[in-house]
């Protein structure tokens, strides 16, 4: 899912993003690495607390490439942005 | 079960009188400059911020049929009705990917549905009408199921089940939607963003009791997951096989993903989920929310487990097959049977309010497209502003009436196949809608013809499907290749081969193609602001007038806060699909 790079963000970050976007849908469709009971986390079978457990993990992520990728200029217009402006 | 209990029919009137004020209020909300146009009552403004989006997209995704349909599939066949879970893990990087791009050429461009987007794209009216009808094709269905949530409910409360007459007993779903109809006609997007915050409430309060309360009841997690496995491994006496696993079993693994990830391609070209995204106020906004949005996901999962709750319990077990093995009943039951009455209908309200507030976004939707791509674009292209509002209240009218007809006329089962073809049909849409936020590389016919192709494949597949006692219809997977899969994959890949194939063929016999109308820019564009009237000239007149987009990008230029993408003439020049003079000739459209 590599995205043309818009300009002010370095292939390099684009790439990073890319990767973590692709591991937190790859922890969900590659339904082989939790379709098995064992290990258990207390009575639950692996297959349920792992995709439990995916589901924040697949937030964080996508945090970590919205902090990535937000704009530098972001923190500086921040007043501004914080006021809620209405139309 | 057919007792009807005074003080949980109290609490559910009580919750839905509550909706209905707050619904005929949001009309006042963030009151608009001029209500009157379709950025107002189609999109609440484009004014959301991260915490309202967070409630409206999170209606948007999970709706009462979610919370009824996959306990249901997970009493019936366990394991395989995660896959649920496993699509709403997915959804939001698949979002973070795609929405941003779509809400920049929208809000630049000043669109309001998918439809216009493609449109104004391709150059091409056809595109953007089959975009159009298969959106409301699709979400038709899929209100008439939110009802078929709430007629669960009511039935487990034993509301009208008795009457004889039948004008009687679909009275309560019938004055209902007549409410919600009514609020939605008035205040629009605003409706469903502020009653999603009293949906919310209502439904985490109940799974979370529900995760606290119900285990300790049913003798702990270990007794119901052997019971769930019990009873999974016993044998359908209808099939001759087991009714299903605890785990996904391999040879089920490739039906497992493949509608996990369909469903999380659909879900994204859903009118109701680009509604939502539009409505966003900056581009930020939707990032920032698919990191928080899991939290619906999360819930979703601990709904999914109440199908083992119920199927531990042995009176939800009897009172299902009483009602001739009705699944979808099984979390109603189980509440009616867990809770103490109070609590139940708390727990009833959050099923019946979770169905009112996507069924509105799901209306709205449907008659912006109505209104922008139909009606705009080949009965009245000069409709003003405010005639395209009131047309668009008047389609979500006819919407909510032609799904309360399928709920009551036809039966249930039509209704849900009719749901398990709109999950194909819609996302027969998605290169036209997706791919083309990255190329413009398809030609538009052809684009046309694999969607068309698509859609046959699509039905004509869904239709040769056995299962679950019919000849048809029986099943959204089907054998390709020699793999179970979801058929909208396989239809889809069919879609995207003929286009690719089609596209060569065109090209190199010269076809002619369309105009695009949007610019690179658009597509990573930020504007702080989308004025009215700004907006109102650019849709217009959206045929790529010179400077049609310049008013939004003035305001973030001048803005503190600068565009994401300033006009870099290198990179346009990159990407920018601007004809050769000898070809400039043949594009029939007006130009640059």
């Amino acid at each position: 899912m590599a995205q043309p790079a818009p300009p002010g963000k370095s292939p390099a970050t684009w790439g990073v993003v890319t990767v973590l976007l692709i591991v937190a849908i790859a922890g969900a469709l590659w339904v082989p690495i939790y379709a098995r009971s064992m290990p258990k986390l207390g009575d639950f079978p692996f297959f349920y607390w792992f995709q439990l457990i995916w589901v924040p993990v697949t937030g964080v992520l996508c945090w970590i490439c919205y902090l990535l990728l937000r704009g530098k200029p972001a923190a500086a217009a921040r007043p501004e942005h914080g006021r809620g402006r209405r139309q | 079960m057919n007792h009807l209990n005074a003080v949980t029919f109290a609490i559910l009137a009580a919750a839905f009188v509550l909706v209905t004020c707050i619904g005929f209020a949001s009309a006042r909300w963030r009151p608009a400059e001029d209500p009157m146009h379709l950025n107002e009552w189609g999109l609440g403004g484009r004014g959301f911020g991260t915490f309202v989006s967070w409630f409206l997209l999170g209606g948007d995704i999970y709706t009462a049929y979610t919370f009824i349909a996959v306990p249901a599939l997970v009493y019936a066949t366990g394991a395989a009705g995660f896959y649920a879970l496993s699509y709403t893990i997915m959804v939001f990087p698949i979002v973070f990917i795609f929405a941003p791009r779509l809400w920049s050429v929208a809000r630049a461009r000043g669109y309001v549905t998918p439809g216009e987007f493609v449109r104004g794209r391709y150059g091409s009216q056809g595109l953007g009408l089959a975009v159009a009808v298969t959106g409301i094709l699709a979400t038709m269905p899929y209100i008439a199921l939110q009802l078929v949530g709430i007629e669960s409910v009511l039935t487990v409360m034993g509301i009208g089940s008795t009457s004889g007459s039948a004008f009687v007993r679909d009275l309560p779903l019938i004055i209902a939607f007549a409410v919600v109809a009514a609020y939605t006609y008035l205040a629009g997007l605003r409706a469903p963003a502020l009653i999603a915050f009293v949906k919310d409430i209502l439904i985490y309060t109940t799974v979370i009791v529900a995760m606290l309360y119900i285990p300790g009841k049913l003798g702990g997690w270990g007794h119901i997951f052997s019971a769930a496995s019990t009873h999974l491994n016993t044998v359908n006496p209808a099939t001759g096989k087991p009714f299903g696993s605890i785990v996904v079993l391999p040879a089920g693994e490739w039906a497992y993903a493949t509608l996990a990830l369909g469903s999380a391609l659909a879900l994204f070209v859903y009118p109701h989920v680009t509604t939502g995204v539009f409505a966003a106020k900056r581009r930020d906004v939707i990032r920032r929310n698919t990191a928080m949005l899991p939290a619906y996901t999360l819930i979703l999962g601990l709904i999914a487990l109440l199908g083992f709750m119920a199927r531990a319990e042995p009176a939800v077990n009897a009172d299902v097959k009483a009602a001739g093995g009705n699944a979808q009943l099984s979390v109603p039951l189980l509440f009616a049977h867990m809770f103490p009455s109070w609590f139940a209908g708390i727990a009833d309200s959050a099923i019946v309010v979770g169905a009112l507030v996507p069924a509105a976004i799901m209306s709205i939707a449907a008659a912006n497209l109505f209104t922008r791509t139909i009606y705009k674009e080949l009965l009245k292209p000069d409709a003003t502003p405010a005639q395209e509002t009131r047309v668009a209240r008047l389609a979500s009218l006819i919407m909510k009436v032609g799904a309360l007809g399928f709920a009551l006329e036809l039966n249930k089962t039509f209704s849900i196949n009719l749901q398990l073809l709109g999950g194909i049909w819609i996302l027969q849409t998605f290169p036209a809608i997706v791919i083309s936020l990255y190329t413009r590389w398809f030609h538009r016919a052809a684009l046309i013809i694999g969607w068309a192709a698509g859609m046959v494949y699509g039905t004509v597949q869904a239709y040769r499907t056995p299962g679950g006692g019919q000849a048809h219809f029986g099943g959204s997977a089907a054998p390709v290749f020699g793999h179970i899969t979801y058929i909208a994959i396989a239809a889809l890949l069919l879609n995207l081969a003929v286009a690719a194939v089609l596209t060569l063929v065109f090209r190199a016999t010269g076809l002619q193609d369309g105009w695009d109308a949007t610019k690179p820019s658009d597509y990573t564009a930020d504007p702080v602001t989308v004025p009215a009237a700004a907006a109102r000239t650019r849709t217009r007149d959206h045929s790529a007038a010179p400077g049609a987009g310049t008013p939004a990008r003035a305001t973030s230029a001048a803005g503190s806060r600068p565009m994401a993408t300033p006009p870099d003439p290198q990179r346009v020049g990159r990407y920018r699909r601007t004809p050769a003079r000898h070809e400039r000739a043949r594009f029939r459209g007006p130009r640059a």
